[in-house]
């Protein structure tokens, strides 16, 4: 198992800066979110929320997974 | 592994694995160092829901030793790389990767790198091609292919969405992806406006100037917790999927604006949709397709039919229509027939040229509608270049020529103004001399209502 760490460890380098610029572009993310929610919610209660777009994507597996086989043939 | 097939030199960057060529097909050997790993993954069953929603490739395991796991995984038809798709396109292989890390959060495993090669466009959909980048999540730690992520998909889309979809051919020259450095020198000043711009490219470009000559030392461990890794996930999410081309015109009707009449275009989809049944052709390229209207006329017929245009935003269209219509069978592909996509990478062998990925998939039917007077006319290319360059494709091609007489080819000419007198080769006998060194006329029509001519033809011997 160590073996295989090291190993992932030279396999390519994933940046120092870009490594601790993760927890700042996280933190930002998370107030955007936040802020995000906290007007969503706030338009929501005074019923100025439009109706969901049309087929908005999420990030989230479990609803591409509902989703019908419905292709076509080739 | 077998002694016959051979390893390709996509794959020898990471040492979990590497792909190797036995006979027609390609499989994935599996080296010792990442069993723990595809154990760990085989037992969480992280592999199938993710066939079932077709964003992994499917693989059946087919061997298994103590040196090596042999996978064989369903074949692509023909691989196409970043630079070749769409913004939309490359837009979705984006949101595919976050979707990926996401669910691999989920399950406690993290991707560990985030290359765009790692997606390709398969029966319609992107697909996660690299079923060995998927790591153990170590508990708090970053996301080691951010910085991967950041200039193999933002940058480019970004910079894209500023300057155009030529943008996203900058990936030729950045085989390792666009520096944050470059992209954020290459942003307008508004764009630290946005808080994902800023922090992403911009903050990103000065801390890794910072940090350039550091490594990390083994004290410090950085820390991030899985809710801070899955908001950063969430708002790239949300802004890639909003994301659009400024230059994006109005999809849909855009066959509207090549003015064809009615009867000679009903006339050129029957003759081309019988000559294709007549050769049993299943595999087609048409080269500068357009939107793919001339493909999609006779798709029922084909097992896949790549459409290729140098316009995007034909390109666009075209893949907006596979989107709409759930094709599986049309591959829509942004080429320059004039400048195809390159050999790249170490000793030019990583990233194969489009001609050589073209010639491995062998297309049986080669369409060259209204396109040999740009290719002549505005490449300069002589016919006898063209007609070898189509026999080198296929040994079917068919091909339209739009005579001196027909509007587009008269403002070609009228374009070289003194030196129009160079191109009066270009006439029906001077073409047909020089693609019958390569080929035999089988067939030839005038198409009713318009000044072009349709030809079927075969390669000599």
């Amino acid at each position: 198992m160590m073996g295989y760490f090291s190993m992932m460890f030279l396999y390519f380098d994933p940046g120092l800066g870009a490594m601790l610029v993760q927890a700042i572009v996280a933190a930002a993310a998370g107030i955007v979110l936040f802020s995000k929610n906290f007007m969503y919610k706030v338009k929501s209660f005074f019923g100025l929320t439009k109706s969901q777009k049309d087929g908005i994507d999420t990030m989230d597996f479990e609803q591409d997974e509902k989703q019908p086989n419905e292709e076509q043939g080739s | 592994m077998k002694s016959k097939a051979h390893r390709h030199q996509a794959s020898f960057r990471d040492p979990s694995g590497y792909i190797v060529q036995d006979g027609s097909s390609f499989k994935r050997v599996i080296n010792p160092i990442y069993f723990p790993v595809y154990d760990a993954l085989c037992k969480a069953d992280f592999f199938a829901p993710l066939f079932k929603a077709k964003m992994l490739i499917p693989h059946v395991e087919q061997e298994r030793s103590d040196q090596s796991i042999i996978l064989l995984p369903e074949q692509i038809e023909l691989m196409t790389y970043p630079y070749e798709w769409s913004f939309e396109q490359y837009k979705q292989a984006a949101l595919l990767t976050l979707k990926l890390q996401n669910y691999a959060l989920d399950r406690d495993f993290s991707l560990k790198d985030a290359s765009a090669y790692n997606v390709t466009f398969h029966r319609g959909k992107p697909i996660f091609i690299d079923t060995l980048s998927f790591d153990l999540y170590q508990k708090d730690s970053p996301w080691r292919a951010y910085k991967q992520f950041i200039g193999h998909f933002l940058a480019p889309l970004v910079l894209a969405h500023y300057h155009g979809a030529e943008a996203l051919k900058m990936m030729q020259t950045h085989i390792d992806g666009i520096p944050a450095a470059l992209a954020a020198s290459m942003l307008p000043g508004r764009s630290k406006l946005s808080p994902t711009l800023y922090t992403n490219i911009h903050l990103m470009a000065k801390m890794e100037a910072k940090h350039k000559d550091e490594y990390t030392p083994k004290s410090r461990s950085i820390k991030l917790s899985k809710k801070s890794l899955r908001n950063l996930l969430r708002s790239l999410y949300d802004y890639i999927n909003k994301l659009e081309l400024k230059e994006q015109t109005e999809w849909g009707d855009y066959y509207n604006k090549t003015n064809y009449q009615p009867q000679s275009f009903d006339f050129k989809k029957q003759q081309i949709q019988k000559w294709i049944r007549s050769r049993a052709a299943r595999k087609i390229i048409d080269l500068g397709g357009n939107d793919g209207t001339f493909a999609r006329a006779i798709l029922q017929d084909i097992d896949l039919a790549v459409v290729a245009d140098i316009d995007h935003n034909a390109v666009a269209s075209n893949y907006a229509q596979v989107k709409a219509n759930k094709e599986v069978n049309m591959l829509p592909l942004w080429f320059d027939v004039a400048q195809p996509s390159p050999a790249l990478g170490w000793a030019n062998k990583e990233r194969d040229s489009i001609l050589s990925r073209l010639q491995v998939w062998g297309p049986e039917a080669v369409l060259a509608l209204a396109v040999i007077h740009h290719i002549t006319l505005s490449g300069n290319i002589p016919f006898e270049d063209s007609a070898r360059f189509f026999a080198g494709l296929s040994s079917v091609l068919v091909i339209e020529f739009p005579k001196r007489d027909d509007s587009w080819v008269a403002s070609l000419l009228e374009r070289k103004r003194e030196f129009i007198n160079h191109f009066d080769h270009y006439n029906l006998q001077e073409f047909e001399q020089a693609y019958m060194r390569y080929f035999t006329i089988e067939e030839k029509v005038e198409i009713p209502g318009s000044q072009r001519v349709l030809y079927l033809m075969q390669t000599r011997e």
